[in-house]
């Protein structure tokens, strides 16, 4: 991927005032400004997509993990279907370990072609690449869970999926935001040490059980036999609020870890 | 609650009286183990003192008898201070 | 200096310590429902308060440590999250201890506090891994302090939602500090006050050792230099993952410049 550098440049470079009046057409903007984090992030984000849809590292790879898992769980466990508590741990628990191989990638081209130093020498704000990052990787996960989630009613799930779908969805979606706040922060925490793909993993695990228990027992109740149920409240303001504290955590930190 | 305060609990011989005294004496590991840590680096840092104050003599005593003097004095006024800090531990 | 006042320290917690032994064997009357078996609860209980403000302290360290980016911070994070380590194991061995004596297993599920140490337990398990991993000692310090802040604030959120997600089908007895007799609430206290020096005094110790350690690395450092390159550097004893306090780095200011 040489391509990687460059690109991170010309994202960080697009961020700022000269290309703007390029492509606005506006009047000359003041040099002295440094660029809107959220043109950066859109820049950062949109090199980040594009990178993954050249070389497909990331999403196929954990669509796939998850989908094994399934028929690994299906021969571990012994059954043809699993439906309510069981479901649901299984599916958090694969999609979690799913995520990590994400994690472990995230930084990983960052951290090795000098695509933090290119970051760093461009006048924004360092917590865009967090929220950057951040977005990419929950973009991994939505593709994860496209592939997963049907995978998983097709292969184990005992009753249909239908309607409870769209709470599940919902559910998901709050897991997925805090698996990428808490998988962006220690992704970029792990990368530049030695053993970089086991300390991830190993850090983001525990952080991440508050995530899996708010997700499996807000999931739970959608994916029990017969009438299924509400998932109870307290389950999703949990998840919310946690996710909300790590993202502040997250984004109050991560320029500490990029000082380099 | 004056009746339980009757049985003194001194030396308990049945079922509990073996996990209190575990716990108990799990704390009392860990701080005996946290010391013996401990001890092992002293020695270490007192071997390496040692072995700072032995080159620090020989070389000054290569230098000359006069400068040999007064750097043993403070290496030996050294040795002592870091020997009697190590006792105050 | 660090020693000073170590030895006052060491010996009012022998006294409190030697108080609350006393209290606990021969003063506080026996509990009704679990009989001496609960007497377990007067040093479990503080050890596993001690331990985890030792990990909030870790984490507040370590902010002040990012804020002032003086080793003496990250030293006393290091040595903070290190002993309340320590603690904790003690603490998921005596509560198992207990629960055998309760229940019969050596480990229970339903009890909120256990589980969640063990989370707490396993997350800071990989401080020490993470430090190692990291060559830079700079980089080390400040990585390791972005891990405290962010475990820090784990730990309270980690325990609202183990307690939360804890099926009641067992009375939570292990835990019980509510409405006890004055008798017990008075030995509790005075036995948690020895756990907190007692955490004070082996915090100090370990600081006041390293502390010798690096004055003396310093010394060998100007002996070498003034001998000339001529003597070989002393054999280096096993690497260790602490954090190596350069003792002119105590006194000066943050280290040398970084351009920000």
């Amino acid at each position: 991927m040489s391509t990687a550098v460059p690109d991170a440049r010309r994202a960080a470079e697009e961020g700022s005032p000269e290309s703007h009046t390029a492509h606005e057409g506006t009047a000359p903007a003041q040099r002295a400004r440094p660029a809107r984090t959220w043109t950066v992030v859109r820049a950062l984000l949109r090199k980040e997509l594009l990178v993954e849809l050249r070389t497909l590292e990331s999403a196929p790879g954990m669509s796939l993990f998850a989908v094994t898992t399934f028929v690994v769980f299906h021969f571990a466990l012994n059954r043809n279907s699993v439906d309510g508590d069981l479901a649901a741990g299984i599916l958090w628990v694969t999609l979690l370990f799913a995520a990590m191989l994400g994690v472990n990638r995230l930084f990983v081209a960052d951290a090795d072609q000098g695509g933090f130093d290119g970051f760093l020498l461009a006048p924004v704000d360092r917590s865009a690449m967090l929220l950057a990052k951040g977005l990419a990787l929950l973009a991994y996960l939505v593709v994860l869970e496209l592939i997963a989630v049907p995978a998983f009613g097709l292969l184990l799930l005992a009753p249909p999926l239908g309607h409870a779908l769209p709470e599940l969805i919902g559910v998901l979606a709050l897991g997925d935001l805090g698996v990428a706040a808490i998988g962006t922060l220690v992704a970029a925490l792990a990368v530049r040490t030695r053993a970089r793909d086991l300390l991830g993993p190993l850090l983001a695990l525990p952080l991440l059980v508050p995530v899996v228990i708010g997700g499996a027992r807000a999931s739970s109740p959608l994916l029990a036999l017969g009438h299924a149920g509400e998932p109870p409240g307290r389950w999703l303001l949990t998840l919310g609020l946690y996710d909300l504290v790590f993202g502040l955590i997250a984004y109050a930190l991560f320029e500490f870890l990029l000082e380099d | 609650m004056s009746a339980l305060l009757a049985v003194l609990p001194a030396l308990p011989l049945h079922e509990a009286g073996k996990y209190v005294a575990g716990a108990y004496v799990v704390l009392f590991a860990l701080v005996l183990i946290y010391v013996g840590i401990m001890a092992v680096r002293s020695r270490r840092l007192e071997r390496d003192l040692a072995e700072l104050l032995a080159r620090e003599q020989r070389a000054s005593r290569a230098e000359g008898d006069a400068p040999a003097e007064g750097s043993a004095d403070s290496a030996g006024a050294q040795s002592q201070t870091a020997r009697r800090e190590s006792t105050l531990v | 200096m660090y020693g000073k006042g170590l030895r006052a320290l060491s010996i009012s917690t022998v006294a409190v310590m030697s108080v609350a032994l006393g209290l606990v064997f021969f003063w506080v009357p026996l509990e009704a429902e679990q009989g001496f078996l609960q007497k377990i609860f007067y040093v479990h209980v503080p050890l596993a308060i001690v331990s985890l403000c030792g990990f909030v302290a870790g984490g507040i360290f370590a902010i002040q440590h990012l804020r002032t980016r003086e080793q003496k911070w990250d030293f006393r994070s290091y040595v903070a999250i290190h002993t309340s380590l320590i603690f904790g194991v003690a603490t998921l061995i005596t509560g198992s201890i207990w629960a055998k004596g309760s229940w019969g297993h050596w480990w229970v599920w339903d009890e909120p506090t256990l589980v969640s140490f063990l989370i707490v337990f396993l997350l800071y398990a990989t401080y020490q891994p993470l430090r190692f991993a990291i060559e830079d000692p700079e980089r080390q310090a400040r990585y390791a302090s972005v891990f405290a802040v962010t475990a820090g604030a784990f730990v309270p959120l980690n325990f609202v939602a183990v307690r939360a997600s804890t099926a009641y089908v067992h009375p939570r007895v292990l835990g019980a500090t509510s409405n006890l007799p004055w008798q017990m609430s008075l030995t509790f206290l005075v036995s948690l006050l020895g756990m907190a020096l007692l955490f004070t005094t082996l915090c100090k110790y370990e600081l006041t050792a390293k502390h010798t350690r690096a004055q003396l690395r310093a010394l060998m450092r100007l002996a070498e230099r003034r001998a000339g390159a001529s003597t070989s550097a002393p054999p280096q004893r096993g690497r260790s993952a602490a954090p190596s306090l350069h003792a002119t780095a105590m006194t000066a200011n943050p280290s040398e410049g970084r351009a920000r």
